[in-house]
């Protein structure tokens, strides 16, 4: 039973919930006390050994209702019985099992005859324990696991008895015939059960070659029905940095006695000083302003630069958005209100695909926020800097670059277009902290990750 | 006396049976639940919407285990001082006062400072000693000799200190205080932690527990509950109000009533001596039910159609 019990855990581990190695002995011991009677009993007992979470309760159910599904050869009566309808076949003939005629002795043979779907089943799962079936993670593995258990289960000599009982028979009578359709049936039964195996073990395995294809594609090269996934690679990656930097840092002077505190507080005590206080420091979360370019020159870019924005939102709380083409407009509330792909939606149609103008961007910029900048905000800004011949107001990046702790620029672009053509780059290159080029996932997080250590001062 | 572990469930259905007896009415999954945390000594973290009873069901397996049920509230801010132990300062003070003339007496014949402080440290470390000792609902539990349910309750409101200070107390039941050593609970207390999920909680916490999602009742155990809760309700009004708050749940509301909130309403009913839901008195009740005026202002539309749903699903007219 334990080797059922790994293979369940492995099942759930495919479908994306983490079980370490101690929640599975944990729930091997559950599993030990409820016992296998109760069907239901068992399934809650999982479902709150081995889930953390809501959504995973869920998975795990899902998992055990597919895991401990059985249904091969269930319809193993039907076999031969078809026949008996369609007008062609002899109704005498067909059916039933000319049982006494196999003489054989090949167990496999006896089995499909006698019509046993409880020993197939075993000897199926048998087989497909020997060859590995677990490990199935793509589709074009399918009939090739498929052939090696029915060549575990004894296809080779099946088929010779199909052969032996050939011999001076007619075609469609006897055993011959009854051998060659139960094997075609047993054929399409583990067809079936490895199908099924596929879609449990596989699960993931197929979705993490995509996620891993789709983190190191061009953000420009990814297609639109790919946009979920990338919206969970986004939020996975917002949620991980933000964890990691945005917590509050309460630290204790240990050693610096907090003399007012501890002498108002002790009052009660007559002045005997019974409670210390020691003096505190707090470290404040960094602030964050984000402005990203939504005009037309960033168009393929700019849904998954404002993906990452909305995720940002989403998981840290001290972060402004902006998006601009000719005019920077506050989208707090548009990310505060709506679902992901509206709030996308919604301000692509209003306010994207103009021609940008960097300049006049960056006196909006001057006139609203400039105040709120201090030597505590981190401005970072998403664009490609094609200007379209228009006065690029380095100016202001300049004082933007006095004000503010860093100012970080993620260019869509590789570094040798910077130059060429109406892009300003060059001329706001100066005044940037930080001017990286930014076009694929694992540039974002490589860029963040930087960007954020920085804003805590935990480097 | 029996102590926490004494009797050992025999089965889920007896759990759930015990409970039906206490009034607690339950699914079999939380059944499941708390038979398996008896049984492997686990602690729960029971997760789900404000009302339908995760509270409740600490206080009713303390009840029917006949064990002390010892409360832990949480809030930001909160500390070991407040969950685990806190010094008597002012008895200490007033002791030091009181044996003022003692210490002379103590102290006679010493010569010299350090022959004093000898005298003073040949006796024990009064001050110091559990007499002298606030234990707080953590050390409590821990101290308990029959054994306890300990009830963290909104364990989602502390702090991550607090939070990682409760993971050495869950899996070691031990804390050390450094005046008196290492304190061991004699018994494991019966752990249920409560979330409503206002944040995240650490997995190293979650790992430690076994996770119960409570959601809302459906229609069949809503009414179960009901019946065992208000047993003078009758039928009719019972199908009615249950089928009613039903078709609430699914509209988009600030807050969604509960279980706590249909049996209040429907106490409220019977009060009022309803033999059925009619749409004058659902109106004037609406606010046992919701909590927010924006939540009554948007039922209004939709009362008179429940209303006519639950009159058809309980057979009545």
């Amino acid at each position: 039973m334990q080797q059922t019990l790994e293979d369940f855990y492995k099942v759930v581990r495919a479908a994306g919930v983490n079980i370490s190695p101690s929640d599975s002995i944990e729930t091997s011991r559950t599993v030990t006390l409820v016992g296998y009677r109760d069907r239901s009993i068992l399934k809650s007992a999982f479902e709150v050994s081995l889930a953390k979470s809501l959504p995973e309760q869920d998975i795990v159910a899902e998992c055990f209702d597919r895991f401990f599904y059985f249904n091969a050869f269930d319809t193993i009566e039907q076999l031969g019985h078809e026949q008996k309808n369609s007008p062609s076949a002899n109704a005498d003939e067909a059916v039933p099992v000319p049982k006494d005629e196999y003489k054989g002795d090949q167990p496999l043979a006896k089995m499909l005859l006698d019509r046993d779907a409880a020993s197939l089943s075993t000897e199926m799962k048998k087989a497909a324990r020997e060859v590995g079936l677990t490990d199935i993670w793509f589709f074009t593995q399918k009939s090739l696991y498929s052939q090696q258990i029915m060549q575990k289960m004894g296809l080779r000599d099946l088929q010779n008895e199909i052969a032996e009982a050939g011999k001076g028979e007619c075609p469609g009578d006897g055993v011959g015939d009854a051998l060659r359709e139960a094997k075609d049936y047993l054929a399409e039964q583990v067809k079936d059960f490895v199908e099924q195996q596929l879609s449990m073990y596989g699960k993931n395995a197929a979705r993490n070659l995509r996620e891993e294809h789709l983190q190191s594609a061009k953000l420009s090269n990814v297609e639109q029905r790919d946009f979920h996934i990338m919206h969970h690679l986004v939020l996975k990656m917002a949620k991980r940095l933000s964890t990691q930097y945005s917590k509050k840092k309460k630290r204790e002077n240990r050693g610096q006695l907090d003399f007012r505190k501890t002498l108002r507080h002790n009052a009660a005590y007559d002045g005997v000083l019974f409670e210390t206080y020691w003096k505190t420091k707090f470290i404040d979360k960094p602030r964050l302003m984000v402005m990203c370019d939504i005009s037309g020159s960033v168009q393929a870019y700019a849904r998954f630069l404002l993906l990452f924005v909305y995720s940002l939102n989403d998981v840290m709380t001290r972060i402004d958005s902006y998006v601009f083409t000719g005019n920077l407009i506050d989208v707090n509330d548009v990310f505060d209100d709506l679902p992901v792909e509206q709030a996308i939606d919604y301000i692509m149609d209003k306010h994207g695909l103009g021609g940008s103008d960097y300049g006049t961007t960056l006196l909006d910029l001057e006139d609203q926020c400039m105040d709120d900048i201090d030597n505590k905000t981190t401005v970072l800004i998403l664009g490609d800097a094609r200007n379209n011949f228009l006065a690029p107001r380095s100016e202001v990046m300049q004082l933007l670059h006095q004000r503010a702790k860093r100012v970080i620029w993620l260019n869509p672009e590789p570094e040798n277009f910077w130059k060429t053509g109406d892009s300003v780059m060059y001329k706001y290159r100066p005044y940037c902290h930080l001017a990286n080029t930014c076009n694929t996932l694992e540039h974002l997080e490589r860029m963040l990750d930087s960007l954020l250590k920085s804003a805590t001062g935990t480097v | 006396m029996k102590t926490l572990y004494q009797d050992k469930f025999q089965s889920v259905e007896e759990i759930k049976n015990r409970f039906e007896e206490a009034k607690y009415i339950c699914s079999e999954q939380i059944a499941t639940c708390v038979y398996i945390a008896h049984n492997l000594q686990k602690p729960v973290m029971v997760e789900g919407p404000a009302g339908v009873g995760k509270t409740e069901l600490a206080k009713t397996t303390a009840e029917i285990l006949d064990v002390p049920l010892v409360r832990l509230q949480c809030y930001e801010g909160l500390d070991e001082s407040k969950a685990l132990y806190e010094w008597k300062y002012a008895k200490q003070l007033l002791y030091t006062q009181l044996l003022k003339d003692k210490l002379g007496d103590l102290l006679e014949g010493a010569t010299g400072l350090r022959e004093s402080m000898d005298k003073i440290h040949s006796h024990e470390d009064l001050f110091f000693s559990e007499s002298f000792l606030e234990p707080r609902p953590l050390f409590q539990a821990l101290h308990e000799e029959l054994g306890c349910v300990l009830l963290i309750d909104e364990v989602d409101k502390s702090d991550h200190e607090f939070e990682a200070f409760l993971l050495e107390v869950l899996s070691e039941f031990q804390v050390s205080i450094p005046e008196l050593g290492t304190i061991k609970a004699t018994i494991k207390p019966l752990v249920f932690l409560t979330s409503n999920n206002s944040r995240e909680m650490s997995d190293a916490l979650k790992r430690r527990c076994l996770h119960l999602y409570v959601p809302y009742p459906d229609e069949k155990l809503e009414s179960k509950i009901l019946s065992s809760r208000v047993p003078d309700l009758p039928e009719i009004l019972r199908k009615e109000i249950v089928s009613f708050v039903q078709d609430v749940r699914a509209l988009d509301l600030k807050k969604v009533p509960s279980i706590s909130e249909t049996i209040d309403w429907a106490k409220t009913l019977l009060l009022l001596h309803s033999e059925q839901l009619d749409p004058a008195m659902v109106k004037q009740t609406l606010n046992v039910l919701l909590k927010f005026e924006t939540d009554i202002e948007g039922m209004r539309d939709h009362t008179m159609s429940f209303i006519n749903k639950a009159h058809k699903r309980s057979g009545a007219q």
